[in-house]
């Protein structure tokens, strides 16, 4: 999710400073603690193959019930070990497969049981069985499912030694395993950094690309563009550019498919080598990928629109010239209609995008106007859910602090203000506290034009005064004092200061200069 | 100190002492504890005395001291020694949760507050088993224990609900979530459980809603940074319970009191503002609960009574569903045309009635009243949130609503026709009703901005309004007639002139009533329609249409004054202040007499000045009615002065200080009427407001600058003559003034009218002495103020003494001075001054610079010579400079004259602008065009050669556009 575009830095500026030359786009903070569920848009990091095959037989219901299961499962797996390590093939074919459809299970497969009851030694040495397919694959496909679950369980298969046999299996003439390695390749990758750079030094790039051929079918294609997006994601560290630089031309060849999974699957790939410092924003920028980027968010699924977003909000948060190339590209005309998304994570995302581009210097704020950005931008922070207007709100507050006077009245007339006035009630201190500084912001503008006076007739009218007033209450220390500053200097009708000293008797001032100063110079 | 009895004895004995009402027994033990608190043990000594003494008053005493103990000691401020042992650090902790838990409750609260003081510091890194031990006592079954449990568990995650986001803190929810929230809900399914096992037994119903408070309170702080997976996992077994238990009623809970709120209203105004926040923040996750939510809040308002303890309760409520209605995707809960008419006519009808509560304010507490009604400090109050409500419905449902209220109002006033006597109060809630729905945007300068335009408000008015407004019975049903009068005030923009009047006679009546409230809204009233402005900024009532009333107006405006109460009554001044000022020349016969009352008031509240509001505008009516007396004829000065200057005496004898600022004032505009030479009453005071004590107070400061200022224009050459040893005291101000940022400004406008005033040979020797100064304060502390300041003086100095004095005396300070300050101070910040005069002055004293200083022209200032003609160029056409460097944002300042510290300001004393060049130049462009001429001929061929080597082509454009209209050319 889009960061706290706040850094304490940022906010350091408040009140005093009046404005800072250098504005500080926002960016993820890196691990940030999460309270929240892990959200449901997000590329999916691992996944687990439940598709069912021709052959399946109904499981049987016992499974179903609870107070049996365990008794049940243990049971079979038993059977599974002595099958698998039975020296028949027709034996370990049967063995293995059971154990797949155990794995295969919709609900609570027994991962863990099949991990602690020794089979995956077994099953890695069958994916080297290039004379048994049907072995390899069920093999292939029940290492896939273990690999899906925890890290746990994904290190479990790693540490068997899977890697260099998946790789060695993408080569596999039968399209199927070649798959099922694909995907369990992706799980792996999906982990975490460390084994997703395991795999590039195993080679997995080249092996993968060398898939990819026009006449690849669609299904085997979405399977391999996910775990290409999987090798692209996650930080600390990023993956290596030079790794990056393998995938991007494909990605970016992905990118122009007609499927919509992998259409879906190759924009989180972007969206993850977007997500970074803004070397890496360049990298992805000089594909030349920014026009179908912009092209992708008009698109209708949201599983598209939603990276597609995500990419170009990761790229707006970049430096000027980065943000302006994405303007080039027509992102602002797409902004508007993503803001008025039906769904609001949509909307979100793209205030999200709208607050990093106010924050970048008053030529790309104009563009935000001529664009006909504002006005959805008002109705996103009257009508849009909290986290949406969260971000408004910094939208506001990015433009009242970089743009120029007449900007920002322009944005007032929208009603702007009278919108983030009306925020001033969220049960959310940072956004108070943001809120007011945008307030800051627009009277120091109101003093540049004279107009402070108007201005507060404006802000008491709508109810703002009330509501600022009513802060000067605010538990948080900071919201308080920034209240209490603006009722202070706006507000009431009401500073020492000695740069000299002068000396004085009761009755008098005395008059002269204390010493002779040394030279002046202005 | 070791832990035995013999200490333990000791301090007994010591903590006895400090119980005692004799300071002499009190302070010695008091500071001996303090002396020896530092030992290690002494906590421990504490929490066993607390514990263990037989004593109930010492073992309160001992849980007292130890918090404040733990108060000033726990933290660990860093490079300062840490003063509680580490064995006590660990000790306390290990023991104090049990023992605020088995204590009694006064023990228990004091321990309770300690422990969240420890959590605060150290939770929850260096107390990681503080969460669990708490939770374990969530087992033990006995609720005494388990609601201390919750209270320290409140009193440690409330923070969440304002500190910032950070990894720090969410990592600490996070924790607290781990362990805390799973056991919190069994806590709170079980609570549930017991009390509908206990629903008869009403003992142990008032602890276990107790318990369910607290819990609600700590689900709303769990929940407030962001939706934890734990509650969105758990929503509906949270969510059901609030929504059972916002439904739940218990007789035995019912309490008899009828101020305090009962458990029941707690807890559910707590489920409210739980409720509030899902619909806020987690809207989305909230949805399928939020209908069933609105439905059970709406019922409980419908059958919640009007005590005032409920007062919460029902704000809280009637809040959630106006911030619900007017999100467009839950439009559809209200739409139906039944749902709408039900919550108008039990929801906000209800809300909006007279209640015996307010009858009561309005009699006898008639201040808080009109501050809570007139001022909008309303906001917790029914009222308020039912007008909330109204607003928030108008933003889909206008049209209906007000059909609906539209009836209701009529019926109201039907009932209300039937039997006024008994029936008043119906129409009270009429007027109100139909003010809340036709406001939509107010402002205390203007009232009313926008209105409904559905509600028709001048019909309303000729029905229903002016019948009161018009009633020969002053005093009967006076809350009608202040609804009455507040109607004709608030709607003033929207109702017609010959409307409001019509009302202008019938507010002077109101203004006898005997209610205080009556009378003074009939004052502000009248006072809000004479500052309403019609064609060409004018006021929209005239003098000549208030003639008819201005006799009957003055007279009952003082006569109000007497009436007990409101003697001091700030909306009754304000109201002469302001007729007085819309009357003009029309008050003249009358203030012979009211000058008189005026004098005798200021009196009396010079005794103790209470109301400043109040005391503001008296010594506003009183600079009105000098004003306005003396236009009319300059002589009545002298008798003004002799009203009021033996008060003014008493007042400067007294040191009143919240009235010397405003006599210096007064003072100033007296003496500014005088014609002729300064009379010798001021001048003996001269001597006095140069005292250092009196520039000490910043409020003083314009006021007394203002006065010397008058004192230097009336009697400079008095001053010459008579007080010549007071000069440098004089220059003493000055050099205080300017060495502040903040009151530099004010020096200047000392140190303009010295120079403009004082006859030249007297101050003569001052000269180098001030310039050096200025220059002082240049180098140390430049800013945009002090410099436009600066340059006007400079300027004005030149004028008066001529461009070869100011180039010398710079020169003389210190070799090619002035060069460095036309080049580094001039040029490039003459652009940034302000106002009509100041520009005026610097174009004069350039011009001179340029043309008649000889260095200029012949020593290396030469080269500054094409730049400063540009920069003067520059002044005349180029709009001015306002930019302000970054870190000056906070400084004050003063673009145009004036006083800073506006409240004690007295608008009606204010001074005329003063223009010292005056007449003698009036277009300051011509003036160059005509200098620049002089300078040609004096020297052929240079003016023009100096011109076409650097001007650039633009200014010169400009230049020969002067010297054409001033007919000359250059040779």
């Amino acid at each position: 999710m889009p960061t706290e575009n706040l850094s304490d830095k940022r906010m350091s500026k408040f009140k005093n400073k009046g404005k800072e030359p250098t504005k500080m786009r926002d960016r993820r903070i890196a691990e940030c603690v999460e309270l929240r569920k892990a959200h449901k848009v997000e590329g999916i990091m691992k996944r687990r193959n439940i598709s069912s095959v021709g052959d399946e037989e109904p499981l049987s219901p016992e499974y179903n019930t609870d107070n049996k299961q365990v008794f049940v499962i243990s049971e079979a797996i038993q059977e599974i070990v002595a099958n698998v390590n039975n020296e028949c093939p027709e034996k370990q074919r049967q063995g293995c497969q059971a154990a797949r459809k155990l794995l295969s299970r919709e609900r609570n497969p027994p991962l863990k049981e099949i991990v602690e009851a020794g089979l995956l030694t077994r099953f890695v040495e069958f994916l080297g069985r290039n004379d048994d397919p049907t072995l390899q694959f069920e093999a292939a496909w029940s290492l896939t499912n273990v690999a899906s679950g925890t890290s746990w369980h994904t290190q479990q298969v790693v540490e068997h030694g899977a890697v260099p046999a998946f790789i060695a299996l993408l080569a596999s003439p039968m399209l199927n395993i070649s798959e099922q390695a694909v995907w369990a390749l992706g799980n792996i990758a999906g982990d975490g950094p460390s084994y997703r750079d395991a795999l590039i030094d195993c080679g997995v790039i080249p092996a993968l690309l060398a898939r990819l051929t026009p006449d690849a079918p669609v299904g085997y294609l979405r399977n391999l563009t996910w775990t290409l997006s999987n090798l692209c994601r996650n930080k600390n560290p990023f993956p290596r550019f030079s790794a990056v630089q393998q995938m991007l031309p494909s990605i970016i060849q992905l990118l122009h498919h007609s499927d919509k999974s992998i259409l879906s699957d190759a924009c989180w790939a972007i969206s993850y080598l977007t997500d970074g410092p803004n070397e890496r924003i360049d990298v992805v920028i000089k594909t030349g990928v920014l026009p179908r980027l912009v092209e992708l968010l008009g698109f209708e699924e949201l599983a598209v629109v939603t990276p597609a977003l995500r990419s170009i909000g990761n790229i707006v948060s970049g430096s000027d010239l980065q943000t302006q190339a994405a303007i080039d590209a027509g992102v602002l005309s797409a902004l508007p209609l993503l803001m008025r998304h039906p769904k609001s994570s949509v909307q979100k995302e793209a205030a999200w995008a709208v607050s990093n581009i106010a924050a970048g210097p008053c030529q790309q704020i104009q563009q935000l106007i001529t664009c006909g950005l504002l006005a959805p931008l008002v109705d996103l922070l009257r009508n849009g859910d909290f986290k949406t207007q969260r971000e408004a709100v910094w939208a506001v507050t990015n433009y009242t602090s970089g743009g120029t006077v007449d900007q920002v009245v322009h944005l007032v007339k929208c009603g702007a203000l009278e919108a983030i006035l009306n925020l001033l009630q969220a049960k959310d201190a940072k956004t108070v506290l943001v809120i007011l500084d945008a307030i800051n912001n627009i009277f120091l503008a109101a003093e540049k034009l004279g107009e402070v006076d108007k201005l507060c007739l404006l802000v008491e009218e709508v109810g703002g005064l009330d509501r600022i007033e009513f802060l000067q209450n605010h538990e948080n220390n900071a919201v308080y004092r920034a209240a209490q500053a603006l009722i202070e200097k706006y507000f009431s009708e009401d500073g020492d200061d000695q740069c000299l000293t002068t000396e004085a008797t009761d009755s008098n001032f005395v008059f002269g200069a204390s010493d002779v100063q040394k030279r002046f110079d202005f | 100190m070791e832990l035995n009895d013999g200490n333990l004895q000791t301090l007994t004995e010591y903590l006895q002492k400090t119980l005692s009402p004799d300071p002499a027994v009190r302070r010695p033990a008091e500071k001996f504890l303090e002396s020896v608190e530092g030992n290690q043990n002494y906590p421990i000594l504490l929490l066993t005395l607390l514990e263990k003494s037989q004593d109930e008053v010492i073992r309160v005493c001992a849980a007292v001291t130890f918090k404040n103990y733990i108060k000033r000691n726990w933290r660990i401020v860093e490079d300062e020694p840490n003063k509680i042992s580490d064995p006590d650090r660990t000790a306390i902790k290990a023991n104090i949760v049990n023992l605020m838990l088995t204590s009694p409750e006064q023990i228990q609260k004091q321990l309770s507050d300690a422990i969240s003081i420890l959590g605060r510091e150290d939770f929850p890194q260096k107390w990681p088993d503080l969460l669990t031990e708490m939770v374990n006592r969530f087992q033990s079954g006995d609720f005494h224990i388990i609601n201390g449990v919750l209270r320290t568990a409140h009193s440690l995650f409330k923070r969440y609900r304002h500190e910032f986001k950070s990894n720090e803190l969410w990592s600490e929810i996070k924790l607290v979530l781990d362990t805390f929230a799973q056991p919190l809900t069994e806590l709170f399914k079980a609570t549930i459980d017991l009390c509908q096992t206990h629903a008869t037994d009403v003992n142990a119903l008032k602890v276990l809603f107790s318990s369910l408070t607290l819990i609600s309170k700590l689900f709303y702080s769990l929940n407030f940074q962001d939706l934890p997976e734990f509650f969105e996992d758990n929503m509906e077994t949270w969510m059901t319970h609030f929504h059972n238990l916002l439904t739940l009623d218990n007789k035995l809970l019912q309490t008899e009191d009828e101020e305090e709120a009962g458990l029941l209203e707690l807890l559910k105004s707590q489920i409210c503002d739980n409720a509030a926040l899902y619909a806020q923040k987690y809207d989305e996750e909230f949805q399928p609960y939020l209908p069933r939510f609105v439905t059970a809040i709406w019922n409980l308002l419908v059958t919640t009574g009007q005590e005032v303890k409920y007062d919460l309760l029902v704000s809280n409520a009637i809040q959630f569903l106006a911030s619900v209605c007017e999100r467009p995707h839950y439009k559809h809960l209200f739409e139906d045309q039944n749902v709408l008419t039900s919550i108008c006519e039990k929801v906000i009808v209800p809300n909006m009635e007279f209640r015996s509560a307010d009858e009561e304010a309005f009699e006898d507490n008639a201040e808080e009243y009109i501050i809570r009604d007139l001022e909008g400090s309303d906001i917790d109050t029914r009222r308020r949130a039912a007008c909330d409500l109204v607003r928030g419905l108008c933003k889909f449902f206008e049209g209906p609503v007000t059909g609906i209220f539209s009836g209701y109002v009529s019926s109201m006033l039907t009932e209300y026709a039937k039997n006024p006597g008994v029936n008043w109060k119906h129409k009270d809630a009429a007027i109100y009703l139909v003010t809340s729905l036709a406001s939509k945007a107010q402002t205390q300068k203007h009232g009313i901005t926008q209105a409904n335009e559905l509600v028709n408000l001048c019909e309303f008015f000729v029905n229903h309004i002016l019948v009161d407004l018009k009633s020969p019975s002053v005093n009967e049903f006076p809350v009608l007639k202040a609804d009455a009068i507040k109607y004709v005030m608030t709607f003033r923009s929207q109702l017609p002139k010959e409307q409001l009047l019509e009302a202008v006679p019938l507010l002077v009546a109101h203004l006898q009533a005997e209610s205080i409230v009556q009378h003074t809204y009939a004052a502000h009233a009248l006072e809000r329609l004479f500052t309403m402005r019609g064609a060409n900024n004018a006021t929209l009532i005239t003098p000549a249409e208030m003639a008819p009333f201005t006799e009957q107006l003055l007279n009952n405006l003082f006569k109000a004054l007497a009436i007990p109460g409101s003697s001091e009554n700030e909306y009754m001044m304000k109201a002469i202040m302001r007729s007085f000022s819309l009357l003009q020349e029309a008050i003249v016969p009358y203030i012979p007499t009211l000058i008189g009352q005026l004098t005798h008031k200021l009196l009396l509240v010079s005794k103790n000045p209470s109301k400043p509001h109040f005391n503001h505008y008296l010594f506003e009516s009183l600079c009105l009615s000098i004003r306005i007396t003396c236009k009319a004829n300059r002589d009545t000065v002298g008798s003004f002065e002799e009203a009021l200057f033996p008060v003014f005496t008493e007042i400067l004898q007294n040191d009143v200080q919240e009235f010397v600022p405003y006599v210096f004032q007064v003072m100033s505009l007296l003496l500014e009427i005088h014609t002729s030479s300064i009379p010798s009453s001021y001048m003996a005071l001269f001597p006095h407001l140069l005292q250092p004590v009196l520039w000490e107070r910043t409020g003083n400061i314009p006021p007394l600058v203002r006065l010397l200022q008058a004192y230097l224009e009336k009697g400079a050459t008095t001053i010459a003559s008579t007080a010549a040893d007071k000069i440098p005291g004089l220059l003493g101000v000055f050099q205080k003034l300017i060495a502040s940022k903040a009151n530099d400004h004010q020096g200047f406008y000392l140190l303009n009218s010295i120079v403009e005033h004082m006859p030249p040979d007297s101050i003569t020797q001052y000269r180098k002495q001030i310039f050096i100064l200025l220059f002082q304060r240049l180098q140390s502390s430049k800013t945009t103020k002090f410099v436009k300041s600066f340059m006007v003086f400079i300027n004005l100095y030149c004028v008066k003494y001529g461009a070869i004095a100011l180039q010398e005396i710079f020169d003389d300070i210190q070799p090619k001075m002035f060069g460095m300050v036309v080049e580094k101070i001039i040029i490039p910040e003459v652009q940034k001054v302000s106002g009509q005069v100041e520009k005026k002055i610097c174009a004069v004293g350039i011009t001179k610079i340029l043309t008649e200083c000889p260095a200029m022209m012949d020593t290396e200032y030469t080269k500054l010579w094409t730049p400063l003609l540009q920069a003067l160029i520059g002044l005349f056409e180029l709009p001015e400079d306002d930019s302000i460097p970054d870190d000056e944002h906070f400084i004050d300042i003063e673009d145009t004259p004036g006083y800073q510290t506006a409240f004690s300001q007295l608008a009606f004393a204010g001074k005329k602008e003063h223009d010292p060049i005056g007449d003698a130049v009036n277009n300051p462009k011509i003036l160059l065009a005509q200098s620049l001429h002089k300078l040609s001929t004096a020297c052929p061929g240079r003016v023009p050669s100096m011109l076409s080597t650097s001007l650039p082509a633009e200014a010169l454009q400009f230049l020969q556009g002067y010297l054409q209209a001033a007919t000359v050319q250059l040779v």
